[in-house]
């Protein structure tokens, strides 16, 4: 069964086998009263390095060691118990959700009155588990069988046309152009897909908001130009990041990201969709569009077409929040510092210094008699080249 | 036209303004009258050097003339010195009419104000001002009379006088009937008023009545009256500028140096030399006060205050002293442990202040998420309104009481079911209102009041480590049953392994755990001969075991403790179950009887003692990059 599961790269590791090899190992080491290690690679920002000529965050070499005491036995336990069950997915050819396998936990406990000590008292303990195991083989979750949730990366083309593999090997086509005003939404194992342009693509819009995406799309943007009109909504799903290396990969378009201009934006959003994340480091490499660029809205847009900003409220605590947090990535973050990415950084570093967030449907401010007007400029930007 | 100015008595301005000083609710306005007679007989005794022995009874006695009010009635009776009865009308009846204004002594009452407030609020919603019945050593018979305030001329009326036979040989009983609403628990309720006045007053006998309460009586605990300080002369660091050249001109021609060593207090020939030397002018010194420039007075008291002067005399402030609170703190109810600390006199506000301390959990009270209860005190009196401006509350927000092992979220108070007295005492503090609710704090007072709460705090988490380092064995023991067997049985499956290889591992796991359980032991063991010490340190200094309920045991409590850490193999633990039913009887097992009863452990003793476990830590992170 293992096979039919969509691969979503070419894996040369043999997951249970080394499973197995690892639970020998700690096993071996309790038979000698030796204490066992678990290590697994150390997914935070302190171990996330940045080569320009890679184009996205890649782990250092920092590693998180767990030891076996009286502490630690717990956290042990609770990861060969979901190593288990992950296992038996991978036997079976099932798949689950993070949710799913924090109920089956449950379910099994339910059943084995010996493994009550192991309950999860809420999904959050189970997660970091699961992804422990993740980090720890080096393996993706979607090679453990487990999926999240699909959510964002709703495309619009009256040209693309995609291809999926589908588990028993047979394929379906889907030209978006016959969709009607339906969107395309990938799955989040978007290898599955092969792409085809039927005409030639210009270029790739993904937008933070999915409604103004639809607005584009509704008033007749992919009519008028050969392009994809992709919505993010917030911050990029796996979906959504491995779809956009799919279309960076297989098209070779270039794709723009159109955005509000604010600290949260350019770090958890642009960020990630371009370089990956800190938590994923080991993932990146499959979930992340290095040549996206950001269009917008850029702080001379402001200046430009005198858009409305808000001023940041420091006294909101999420704003604040962000606003710290932009400042920490401008010292911290390897993506921020790295030279290539100083003009990113110089936006952030105006976003610090004027308090300042600009939304991406101000430009609809601009001209407000002509419904087109955000799409003209989008498209006017592209042309000049007005982008970083 | 002009409007004519008209003026008013002092009684006329608090009979209109009685909410300045505590009479701003019914609810109030019967703790006030409690209140400022409680003072005044805790003050007359002290002054004359008699324990007291204080009456209290408050009881609805009919429905009151406002609005939502009882008639309520106050009565407090002392065993003091007695009032002289041409005394009377000024002690009840006459505004500012006080016999410790502006003394610089560490009473409670200071200005004469609070005993008038109360007839007044009598007169005005009873239409009669207090009965007071007062026999002096001297007299053979009690004096009666009623007192009212005549309010046009600020002064006390006295009508009904009589006299009549009381069986004591001296005392003070003062009945009010007055417009209230009775409050017992709370911040400003009776109860946590009569708890607060009982706590920092050791050496006083209270029987007490309240509403819907039984009669009870607290016994006192120190037979030692504190004796009030003699007003002393001021300290040059109390002063400001202003004062300092008022306070000169009263000595007249007297050259400067002899004002400085007669007229304030730890100033010599001595500490002239030191003035000198820190660039007071010799010729200066030899000046009379009375020729002196005000530039002349501005450069003097500049040097005064930035030379090192030692600290005013301890004999102006008051203490109840750690002995006192720590036997009086066990009044408070069935207590598990304490701390107590008494700061030496220091300079706070330009005045001396002390400040006391006294932590306690008790088994009876609050839970572990509520805020612990705060009792503050102003020269031994009880502060229970506007808690949130208060220095005090301020200083225990301030101090990390995680650090202590107690539960705080960021600037709050901490929780649990712990009591927190502290007291400040000081011949002047300075109150943000006539109401005398609230210590007005500067950033000098806070940390002072910070420091003494930090040192109880301290103390208090010998007992807390104590504790959790027995709860955290306990954790330990469970991880072991628990994940041990689960965790070899599940690579056991995955591995598909034998059954003899599955025997041998759970016997390495035992080994591994065990010493880990050892080392846990050690830190428990350790986290006692601290707790051990420093009990032996408070009996050495004569303060009383701070193990509320242990004191009550044969053993004196800590005995115990040292007797286990001389012997090295019995751990005494002290269970916390059945905590709140279970007063004065800590349930004592063995640890070794803990581990054996789980007979989980069977390969621990076979260890060589001599290994060392590595540190319990869980998760630890290493850069292997050069």
């Amino acid at each position: 069964m293992t096979d039919k599961i969509i691969r979503i790269r070419n894996l040369t590791k043999d997951i249970p086998k080394e499973a197995k090899l690892l639970c020998d190992a700690v096993l071996k080491e309790l038979e000698n009263a030796n204490r066992p290690v678990l290590e697994a690679v150390k997914c935070s920002l302190d171990n996330s390095e940045y080569d320009p000529k890679v184009g996205f965050l890649t782990p250092g070499d920092k590693r998180v060691r767990t030891e076996l005491n009286v502490s630690s036995v717990q956290k042990m336990a609770r990861v060969i118990f979901l190593l288990e069950i992950l296992l038996q997915n991978l036997k079976s050819g099932m798949v689950n959700t993070k949710r799913e396998l924090y109920y089956i936990a449950k379910g099994q406990v339910k059943s084995t009155p010996k493994l009550k000590p192991l309950d999860f008292a809420d999904q959050d303990e189970s997660d970091s588990i699961v992804d422990f195991i993740g980090d720890m083989m080096e393996v993706y979750r979607e090679e453990l069988n487990c999926f999240a949730n699909d959510r964002g990366g709703q495309t619009y083309s009256q040209q693309l046309v995609v291809t999926e593999t589908l588990s028993d090997g047979s394929t379906a086509t889907i030209d978006l152009s016959t969709l009607g005003t339906s969107p395309f939404q990938p799955k989040n194992k978007p290898q599955a897909l092969k792409l085809k342009a039927r005409k030639k693509i210009d270029f790739c819009l993904v937008v933070e908001s999915e409604g103004t995406a639809g607005t584009l799309v509704a008033n007749g943007m992919t009519k008028r130009h050969n392009c994809i009109v992709m919505g993010a909504q917030g911050v990029p799903s796996n979906g959504v990041r491995g779809w956009c290396k799919l279309i960076q990969n297989q098209l070779k378009v270039p794709i723009y990201f159109f955005g509000d201009l604010d600290a949260y934006t350019m770090q958890n959003i642009f960020r990630t969709l371009k370089a990956g994340s800190a938590a994923s480091l080991i993932r990146n490499a499959d979930f992340s569009a290095p040549e996206v660029r950001f269009l917008g809205v850029l702080p001379e847009d402001v200046k430009k077409y005198d858009l409305h900003c808000y001023q940041v409220r420091e006294n909101d605590q999420a704003e604040a929040r962000s606003l710290k947090k932009a400042k920490d990535a401008l010292a911290n973050d390897p993506f921020f510092q790295d030279k290539k990415n100083r003009r990113l950084a110089a936006i952030l570093e105006w976003l610090v210094k004027n308090k300042l967030r600009c939304e991406q449907q101000a430009l609809f401010s601009v001209n407000p008699k002509d419904p087109l007007m955000c799409e003209k400029i989008i498209v006017d930007k592209i042309k000049a080249g007005s982008f970083v | 036209m002009t409007k004519k100015i008209t003026s008013s008595s002092t009684a006329e301005y608090f009979a209109k303004n009685l909410q300045q000083v505590g009479f701003s609710s019914p609810t109030k306005a019967v703790l006030t009258t409690l209140k400022e007679a409680f003072d005044n007989a805790l003050d007359a005794c002290e002054e004359h050097g008699i324990l007291p022995e204080v009456h209290v009874s408050i009881k609805k006695v009919g429905t009151g003339a406002s609005k939502s009010t009882d008639l309520v009635e106050i009565i407090v009776e002392d065993n003091g010195p007695g009032i002289d009865p041409d005394d009377l009308s000024k002690v009840f009846g006459e505004y500012l009419a006080s016999s410790k204004f502006g003394r610089g002594q560490c009473t409670r009452g200071q200005q004469g104000i609070g005993i008038s407030a109360a007839t007044t609020w009598a007169q005005l919603t009873n239409a009669m001002g207090a009965r007071v019945t007062t026999k002096t050593a001297r007299m053979r018979k009690a004096v009666t009379a009623v007192i009212d305030v005549d309010i046009k001329g600020n002064k006390g009326v006295l009508k009904q006088k009589d006299t009549v036979d009381w069986d004591i040989p001296h005392g003070t009983r003062v009945e009010f009937r007055i417009d209230g609403r009775v409050q017992l628990n709370g911040d400003g309720g009776l109860l946590t008023y009569v708890e607060g006045t009982t706590l920092v007053n050791p050496h006083l006998t209270l029987h007490y009545e309240l509403p819907d309460m039984e009669k009870k009586t607290v016994e006192r605990v120190s037979t030692v009256s504190p004796e009030i300080p003699s007003a002393t002369l001021p300290h040059p660091h109390t002063m400001k500028l202003g004062e300092f050249m008022t306070h000169a001109h009263l000595y007249g021609k007297v050259e400067f140096s002899k004002f400085l060593k007669t007229g304030f207090s730890r100033v010599t020939d001595l500490t002239i030399k030191e003035f000198v030397k820190n660039g007071m002018a010799k010729a200066l010194l030899g000046k009379p006060v009375m020729k002196m420039t005000e530039d002349e007075f501005k450069t003097a008291f500049a040097v005064i205050q930035k030379t090192e002067l030692q600290q005013p005399s301890t004999r102006s402030v008051l203490t109840v002293g750690e002995e006192a609170l720590s036997k009086s703190i066990l009044r408070l109810g069935a207590v598990d442990f304490f701390s107590v600390m008494t700061r030496k006199p220091r300079i706070a506000d330009f005045k001396p202040v002390v400040v006391e301390v006294a932590l306690a959990r008790f088994l009876d009270r609050g839970g572990g998420d509520e805020s612990i209860q705060l009792l503050r005190f102003a020269n031994r009196v009880p502060l229970q309104f506007d808690k949130s401006a208060c220095a005090i509350t301020k200083a225990v927000e301030s101090v990390n009481w995680r650090a202590y092992g107690l539960g705080q979220s960021k600037d709050s108070l901490p929780l649990g079911p712990y009591v927190f007295a502290v007291s400040v005492v000081s011949p002047f503090i300075k109150f943000k209102n006539a109401s005398k609710e609230t210590i007005d704090g500067s950033e000098e007072l806070i940390e002072e009041i910070r420091r003494a709460l930090m040192q109880a705090g301290q103390k208090l988490s010998r007992h807390i480590r104590k504790e959790s380092r027995e709860a955290d064995l306990e954790r330990k023991l469970q991880h072991i049953e628990q994940f041990g067997p689960i965790l070899v049985e599940g690579l056991v499956r995955i591995t598909g392994a034998p059954e003899s290889r599955k025997k041998r591992a759970e016997e390495g796991l035992k080994k591994l755990l065990g010493r880990d359980t050892r080392d846990a032991e050690a830190a428990l063991s350790d986290a006692q001969t601290k707790l051990a010490a420093l009990k032996e340190r408070n009996r050495k200094l004569g303060i009383g075991d701070e193990d509320g309920d242990g004191g009550t045991g044969e053993d004196g409590g800590g005995g115990e403790d040292m007797a286990a850490m001389d012997d090295g193999d019995i751990i005494k633990k002290t269970t916390k179950k059945g905590k709140k039913g279970d007063k004065g009887e800590p349930r004592t097992t063995t640890l070794k009887e803990a581990i054996s009863a789980r007979n989980a452990l069977p390969a621990v003793k076979a260890v060589a003692s001599g290994t060392t476990a590595k540190a319990a830590t869980t998760t630890t992170t290493t850069g292997k990059k050069a």
